[in-house]
């Protein structure tokens, strides 16, 4: 993929695109505002990554600008400000995503692969299925194998998030935003309980394990590779 | 206005006791004035019988009785109106002249009435009577004239004092009025500042008067109060910025290191911790952060109906299996349906945090319970639980920033968990009581109109 970034702090940015560069994307830097806006209007972009706070013109109203130029490339907005108004700001301006800083690499890698496979237009599924694991929608029903899974409403919910992101990895976070829509750090463990929980319904009974712990980072549920 | 209101209104309540004063003021001073009015006039009415008397006893110079009846005669006939009384008696009392049946007793100035005069109605008569000659002669006035005077004099006063009361009414309450609708401006206007709007100024009325004097001052104290928070809130930005981009790196270092560290497990695991310090640091300051956000009042521009009941129901659900894993138990109450306007984001983080403080301050076995209480405008939210509880002299210092209670000092946290409840629930107008659950602690966010 092609990505470009557009972060002032040189030893952010360049942490970014050489994890970029490793993943194996093509990956563009600007520092400056100004620069940054040209950049997305005229180059081609798979995603934008673009710093809330830059010299001469910031990362919403670089967003805004890219926005009303019929710019339509995913933007992931990085900001050192983590209050919920200025999310909802972000949101509002047109960025497809928001990540808090500090992060940590693979948060924003998980991110930007979630966005990258971001239907462009929402698909009309009724019916989940990853491996023989198969979810309706319509009627809220989970099976495996052709087994019945009894699931607690948060866990149908979790369990949709996972299935329909199959194969990539969600992180903690994107989890409790996503499916909890809670965007702060609580201090007990919520996800890792649900998870566990889910996973004694969906995996434990059965022989083949579909829902993977990626070390640091957060989940992922796809078949065995 | 209601009108207990319009009774607590200062402007209206002055109006109405100036108004009042004026009322009593001028009812004593037409008192007085028609006293003296009358004095005067009762004075006159003597003076103009005496001189009656006088013109008519002259006529007797020349000692003749019979031009003495003559002029009495003809007093009588100008005498129409019958206001006036005369009467002329000789040495044995009997009446030669005049229209009276019967003559009063004594000489000099008296006060009479028409019955002792023989007359008929009930009018009261001012009477001289004097000795002329050997003969008796009376002369008397009636005080109605004087009393229809009086009377219109009394009328008049009446009529212009209602209308001069009525003006003074009116125009009070015009005053009252005007001045009323500005202070309403000061008010809305400080309500609004109260509420985070502090772009808010009171218009002037621009002619110098007190009212624009004080809004000047407050105007003055309001710009100065938005400067001072502007440059809290740069700071802040600032701080986070410059704090946050090297925390970033940090972060961005540690994880690339632990990540490269796969083969060396010692080192991961040293690397891992120092990771989660990160986060822990980037808490606290996020938690700061935003405690001083929300108590600069302006989130509440974001406000939005939020449905707390669903709120309740959804944490309480996501909770219960979290309680269950630390061998607790969690289960809501009566939860009654409420509406409120507020940011829906930071009431989940308010309940969250009070869910998770129960959770962690209280050992496996106890039993943490959630409640919603509507009465009318009112409502309550509880979390309480049966655990260790917390001594009554802490009950107050447990919402103190960074305080912690030295028992909770190995379990996680930052001390911030509980400031940041009060100030989500000040910025929606509730209070936070600690209270005793016997056994346990229970938390109540109390809301009233």
């Amino acid at each position: 993929m092609r990505i470009l970034v557009i972060e002032d702090d040189r030893k952010t940015s360049d942490y970014i695109a050489k994890g970029l560069n490793e993943a194996g994307h093509q990956c563009e830097v600007v520092a400056d505002g100004r620069d940054g806006l040209f950049q997305a209007t005229q180059g081609s972009y798979d995603i934008l990554v673009v710093d809330r706070m830059l010299p001469h013109l910031d990362g919403l109203s670089i967003v805004k600008a890219a926005r009303a130029a019929r710019v339509r490339t995913p933007v992931l907005l990085l900001t050192a400000i983590g209050g919920v108004g200025d999310r909802v700001e972000g949101l509002e301006a047109g960025a497809d995503d928001y990540l808090i800083k500090p992060f940590v690499f693979s948060e924003l890698l998980a991110r930007i692969n979630s966005l990258a496979r971001r239907p462009p237009v929402q698909e009309q599924r009724t019916v989940l299925r990853v491996a023989d694991l198969e979810m309706d929608l319509v009627r809220r029903l989970v099976t495996r194998a052709g087994q019945n899974i009894d699931l607690q409403p948060r866990e149908f919910t979790l369990l949709e998030a996972l299935m329909r992101a199959e194969g990539r990895v969600l992180t903690r976070t994107m989890l409790l935003e996503s499916v909890w829509d809670y965007h702060f750090d609580p201090k007990t463990s919520v996800v890792e309980t649900h998870i566990s929980r889910l996973r004694a319904k969906i995996d434990r009974p059965f022989d083949v394990p579909l829902l993977h712990t990626v070390r640091s980072t957060g989940y992922s549920l796809h078949a065995p590779r | 206005m209601p009108r207990a209101k319009l009774l607590r209104s200062t402007p209206i309540r002055f109006a109405l006791t100036y108004g009042l004063l004026f009322v009593f003021t001028s009812l004593a001073v037409w008192l007085v004035s028609f006293e003296l009015l009358r004095r005067e006039l009762r004075e006159e009415l003597d003076v103009a019988v005496r001189e009656t008397y006088s013109v008519i006893e002259a006529t007797y110079a020349s000692d003749d009785i019979e031009d003495l009846v003559g002029t009495m005669d003809s007093f009588v006939r100008l005498n129409a109106d019958g206001s006036r009384v005369f009467a002329l008696l000789d040495r044995s009392g009997k009446i030669l002249s005049g229209n009276l049946k019967h003559a009063p007793p004594r000489e000099g100035f008296e006060t009479v009435s028409a019955l002792q005069l023989g007359l008929a109605g009930d009018e009261q008569f001012r009477i001289l009577s004097g000795d002329v000659g050997g003969n008796r002669l009376v002369v008397g006035e009636s005080f109605k004239e004087m009393e229809d005077l009086a009377q219109i004099v009394l009328v008049s006063f009446g009529w212009s004092s209602a209308l001069a009361a009525l003006l003074a009414f009116a125009t009070g309450a015009y005053l009252a009025r005007s001045a009323q609708d500005r202070l309403d401006v000061v008010a809305a206007s400080m309500a609004a500042v109260s509420r985070g709007q502090l772009d808010v100024r009171i218009p002037l009325k621009g002619s110098g008067d007190d009212v624009d004097e004080i809004a000047g001052h407050i105007n003055q104290a309001l710009e100065r109060l938005s400067t001072l928070v502007e440059s809290m809130r740069q700071v802040s930005t600032d701080i986070a910025h410059d704090l946050k981009t090297p925390l970033n790196r940090l972060k961005l270092l540690v994880d690339e290191a632990a990540t490269r560290s796969l083969n060396d497990e010692a080192m991961r695991s040293l690397l891992e911790e120092a990771l989660a310090e990160c986060d822990q640091i980037n808490t606290t300051f996020d938690a700061l952060l935003r405690i001083a956000q929300i108590e600069a009042g302006a989130r509440k521009r974001h406000f939005l109906p939020v449905a707390l009941d669903q709120l309740v129901y959804g944490i309480a659900e996501t909770y219960a299996d979290v309680a269950d894993d630390n061998g607790q138990s969690l289960r809501t109450e009566r939860i009654d349906a409420v509406e409120i306007q507020g940011d829906k984001d930071l009431l989940t983080q308010m309940l969250v945090n009070l869910i998770e403080n129960a959770i962690t301050h209280c050992p496996p076995g106890t039993a943490i319970s959630v409640g919603l209480e509507r009465s009318g405008e009112c409502w309550s939210l509880f979390v309480a639980d049966d655990g260790p509880g917390i001594p009554e002299n802490e009950r107050e210092n447990i919402f103190r920033r960074l305080y912690r209670l030295d028992k909770s000092r190995t379990t996680p946290g930052n001390g911030l968990g509980l400031s940041l409840v009060r100030a989500i629930a000040d910025l929606h107008g509730a209070t936070v009581n600690v209270n005793d659950n016997l056994p346990g602690t229970r938390i109540t966010l109390s809301f009233a109109p």
